[in-house]
């Protein structure tokens, strides 16, 4: 249950540094980002949101601070490190090799 | 993964750890903030607040499901686990204390043991040799067994020849040491000091650097060079107590002015303790012209540095063949019968020639130890396993995995293997000093032990071992289904048949290895006893012996004849005045010292068969009382007269052994003999024909262990005089007397040196004493080895009783009688003896071969020794079992069957 099957393995962690590059924002705020810019495609389980967060700052690629949110609660908000600036450099390589590969077979005639 | 990157994750993972309270609040707070946020967006999307909440809840898989997760994803997990383990351990320790002191102690006294054992073994035999490329030194040695030398060190003339001729050998240092030396400091009392007379290529060679000023170097070579010292560093802190100042300082050296230009860093003494080194010119002699130009005046040992590539078995063969060819040329210098060989062997093995046997047998004796001390500590958790089954099952049963109850296990052996480790570790640094002595007396790298990080290293590593090891030992449920293991807990005490024939198995290898070790105990035991019981030659209770050396230079000090004999008998006739004193006599040599002053010797009218080495004997000087004083009895003829002066008849003794090779079975006395050979030409001795006037007993100059060797004795008063030692019987005990006896002699000469001032009861011992610190450490060894082995049988057997005790009752019920029941568990005790006295005699009968070299006067399967061994071993295990017998035999029928 924890893993994300719905999506590639290991490309919640993508995402998750490509949506904290843009702000620092709490985890909640993170699903609800992920949802409305996948236009509602890639259905992020909450559950497995708040292990894979946790695993990156254990990994040092995101850091948390205690912040007030929009309506004024206090929130854990998580925003990147330079090495998560990187991972997500390298992560996106990946991800763009891959992606690439898989296009290019699934666009092969038949004969 | 870079190193700041790797540390910043372990700063990370820490915190967590160490943080636990403050992480886990956050998260709950973080996912109470969550699911305020969804339950207000689902409220949005038009479902009800309870709906709304329920909804985000579910989202999350539950709040507490949640944390598990994130737990897990944080990888700290195992950590906080094992932090948990360890309180559990120690509870569950806590919970039994005679368990936890007996494993414990049987743990730490095993680890103690190997530490200290690799100690020894890694401060002498492992360790590389101080000295820069240690490993390339090669010490290369020459001997003439035939004519019973060992060593005959090398003359100039050979030495130039190896030189220019070993290609296996890049250089050759010279050293050499038979030249005695007083020193004079600038308080102007003398000291006799060891002295290397070094080539100004010594240093370079062996790879030494100075600790302060410099080392003696090629410039310091050739009659021209002032004359130089380089302290050895322990002479430097013994003597001058490590003050800098002393470098620069002028001493006299037998009489030369030599400046102390350096001071070298530590190292081992090889071949023998070394206080100052000199170079060459401070030593006359060695300048001489025949000392330079004669083949036969050997005098010099030799350290070489291989060549690049170059083996030391390349080195041995080339060497061996430049030996041969340097025979047939110069056949004069090398003498058949005497079969001269050069050997090569590296410095580091030559060092330790002594001491590696006795070192890995100790190693191995104390590995025996702690294999027997795991194999009892294993069964201990054996036993306590089986009523922790249940335990176990309950834990299974509330969702903990195999891997963590594995884990649980280790943790607690881990708990207590350290705390044995620990223990023990101080225990081998509380021996430390003992094992230094003991070393010293086989090894000049004794200096070298101490406990440092590699030891302690392995003294962990060998915790960390051992409780691995005992954490695999108990079978945990896992093999069965969890609903089998549970119906079967409720009554189960008992081991499986697998876990009952290991156990046994332990049994026996304990008694085995106990046989073992009393097998070497016994037999090192009977060496010592063998060696007490030697024969000396000489009787030597009371018996004071003082070494009296002549001061200034030496060469000059024996001209001085006259004069020497007057000092000498002016000290002697003092002494004999003093209460107390029994009887006085004046030697060149004290007796049982081995002495290097031998020259071959020939008989009128007998001739050497061709294939027999001329005959050598070592030359002492004695006078009248020599003999009555130590106690060296007179086979034939009269000893010395006072009438044996320098101008009467030269007259001489033989002890019985060169009588022997002289004489057959003639009767020598009234025959001549006279010194011969080449070597005779460098010393101030006459080739003139003597006439034997008696035979004396033979004395064990060479130590207990080694054959008398052929001595031929002349009056003191008739030769030159190298230096006098007195020898004193007293009374009562000498030590007592020694006090008055050296303020005589400071009275009587007050610059006189005293030296070596010591019984010939401590100078017999000193063959004995290294041996029987072996044979101590082994017995002890043994007898750990032995208690452990009947703990662990008796253990085994109590605990066979007490799972048989309904067996028994039932048994009873049915009319056996106690003594039956008794029988019974006796005989299941008597069979594991028998097993572990059947392995251990043919185990031991295999060890015992590795002794051989350490043995005297029996043999390694010495059927006496195995005899007594296997019949203590019996004995004292029977008596172990007879404690488990008799409570068997108390058992109440009733009692047990209710119980049932």
């Amino acid at each position: 249950m924890s893993k994300p099957n719905d999506l590639v393995q290991g490309t919640l962690d993508l995402l998750i540094l490509k949506m904290l590059a843009f702000e620092p924002m709490n985890g909640w705020a993170v699903g609800q980002r992920l949802k409305q810019l996948s236009s509602e495609v890639l259905q992020v389980s909450d559950g497995s949101l708040y292990p894979a967060l946790h695993k990156l700052e254990q990994e040092g690629w995101v850091t948390s601070e205690w912040r007030r949110s929009e309506n004024n609660r206090r929130a854990k908000f998580y925003s990147l490190t330079r090495a998560g600036r990187r991972q997500l450099q390298v992560e996106s390589g990946n991800w763009e090799r891959l992606a690439a590969a898989i296009s290019a077979l699934v666009r092969l005639q038949e004969a | 993964m870079s190193v700041d990157r790797w540390l910043q994750k372990v700063a990370l993972r820490l915190r967590s750890v160490l943080h636990r309270g403050e992480v886990e609040q956050e998260l709950d707070e973080e996912l109470q903030f969550h699911v305020e946020q969804q339950t207000v967006e689902n409220m949005r999307r038009g479902l009800s607040p309870d709906r709304a909440r329920a909804a985000a809840l579910q989202a999350l898989g539950g709040i507490e499901f949640q944390k598990e997760e994130v737990r897990d994803a944080r990888g700290t997990r195992a950590l906080e686990d094992v932090g948990r383990d360890v309180v559990v351990a120690v509870r569950s320790l806590r919970r039994s204390p005679g368990f936890t002191l007996a494993v414990v102690l049987t743990l730490a006294l095993g680890i103690g043991a190997n530490t200290a054992m690799f100690t020894l073994l890694r401060g002498t035999l492992l360790r590389p040799l101080p000295h820069r490329d240690g490993e390339r030194l090669v010490y290369v040695r020459q001997s003439a067994v035939g004519a019973g030398q060992p060593n005959t060190n090398f003359s100039v003339p050979e030495v130039a020849d190896y030189r220019a001729a070993a290609r296996t050998l890049a250089t050759i240092a010279e050293y050499s040491s038979s030249v005695p030396f007083i020193l004079v400091g600038s308080d102007g009392a003398p000291a006799r000091i060891r002295a290397g007379i070094v080539s100004g290529n010594f240093f370079g060679v062996m790879g030494l650097e100075p600790v302060l000023g410099r080392l003696i170097t090629d410039g310091d070579d050739g009659a021209a060079a002032p004359s130089v010292a380089v302290l050895s560093h322990q002479y430097w802190t013994e003597h001058f107590g490590g003050d800098s100042a002393v470098v620069g300082s002028a001493v006299r050296l037998n009489g030369i002015v030599s400046t102390i230009v350096g001071v070298v860093q530590p190292a081992p003494h090889y071949p023998r303790r070394t206080d100052v080194f000199v170079n060459t010119v401070t030593s006359p002699h060695h300048l001489s012209a025949s000392m330079v130009t004669e083949r036969t005046h050997r005098m010099t040992e030799l350290f070489a540095r291989l060549a690049p590539e170059a083996t030391v078995e390349q080195a041995r063969d080339e060497v061996g063949r430049i030996a041969a060819l340097l025979a047939t040329e110069h056949p004069e210098a090398y003498e058949q019968a005497a079969r001269y060989a050069v050997s090569v062997a590296s410095l580091r093995q030559a060092v330790n020639e002594r001491a590696s046997l006795t070192f890995w047998l100790l190693m191995g004796a104390a590995a025996f130890v702690l294999l027997i001390a795991c194999a009892n500590v294993a069964n201990l958790t054996l036993m306590r396993g089986v009523g922790r089954e249940r335990e176990m099952i309950v834990r299974a049963t509330l969702g903990a995995g195999a891997v963590r109850l594995r884990r649980l296990l280790l943790v607690e052996n881990l708990t207590l293997a350290l705390l044995g480790g620990t223990l023990g570790v101080l225990v081998a640094y509380a021996g430390l000093r003992l094992l230094v002595a003991f070393a010293s007396q086989l090894t000049p790298r004794a200096a070298e032990i101490r406990v440092d990080g590699v030891v302690l290293a392995v003294g962990l590593g060998t915790s960390v071992l051992a409780a691995l090891i005992l954490s695999f030992v108990p079978r945990i449920g896992g093999g069965r289904s969890l609903a089998a293991a549970l119906a079967a807990a409720g009554r189960r005490t008992t081991l499986g048949r697998g876990g009952q024939r290991f156990q046994r198995t332990l049994v026996v290898t304990q008694l085995a290895v106990s046989m073992v070790l009393l097998t070497g105990a016994g037999l090192l035991v009977r060496t010592l006893s063998n060696l007490q019981s030697v024969d000396t030659g000489v009787r030597g209770e009371h018996v004071l012996t003082l070494d009296l050396p002549l001061s200034g230079p030496l060469e000059a000090a024996v001209m001085h004849q006259p004069e020497n004999l007057t000092l000498y008998t002016g000290l002697r006739d003092r002494v004999a005045a003093l209460p107390g004193v029994e009887d006085v006599s004046l030697a060149s040599l004290a007796p049982l010292r081995s002495s290097i002053v031998s020259f071959d010797v020939k008989a009128e009218g007998r001739t050497v068969a061709p294939n027999e080495p001329t005959p050598n004997a070592l030359f002492k000087t004695v006078d009248p009382h020599y003999f009555t004083a130590a106690g060296v009895p007179l086979v034939r003829g009269r000893a010395f007269a006072a009438t044996d002066v320098r101008d009467g008849a030269k007259v001489v003794l033989l002890n019985a052994s060169l009588a022997r090779q002289l004489f057959g079975d003639l009767d020598p006395v009234g025959r001549r003999v006279a010194w011969t050979g080449e070597v005779l030409k460098f010393s101030p001795l006459s080739g003139d024909w003597r006439t034997v006037v008696g035979v004396v007993g033979d004395t064990r100059d060479e130590g207990l262990e080694n054959a008398p060797t052929p001595s031929m004795y002349a009056p003191f008063a008739q030769e030159f005089i190298f230096g006098g030692t007195l020898v004193v019987r007293t009374a009562s005990d000498p030590s007592a007397l020694q006090p008055t006896i050296v303020r005589a002699i400071r009275d009587e000469s007050p610059g006189q040196l005293i030296e070596g001032v010591t019984t010939l009861a401590q100078i017999r011992d000193e063959t004995v004493a290294p041996r029987r610190l072996n044979a101590l450490f082994i017995a002890a060894f043994a007898t750990l080895a032995l208690v452990i082995a009947m703990v662990g049988i008796a253990g085994v057997l109590a605990f066979s009783v007490s799972r048989r005790t309904a067996e028994i009752g039932i048994r009873m019920s049915l009319g056996a009688d106690a003594a039956r029941v008794k029988r019974m568990v006796l005989g299941e005790g008597g069979a594991l003896l028998a097993g572990g006295l059947v392995v251990g005699l043919t185990s031991a009968l295999l060890a015992a071969q590795l002794l051989r070299g350490l043995l005297f006067g029996v043999a390694p399967h010495d059927p006496l020794t195995l005899g007594v061994v296997a019949a203590l071993l019996a004995v004292v295990g029977l008596l172990a079992c007879w404690l488990p017998a008799a409570r068997a035999a108390r058992v109440d029928p009733a009692v047990a069957l209710r119980a049932e």
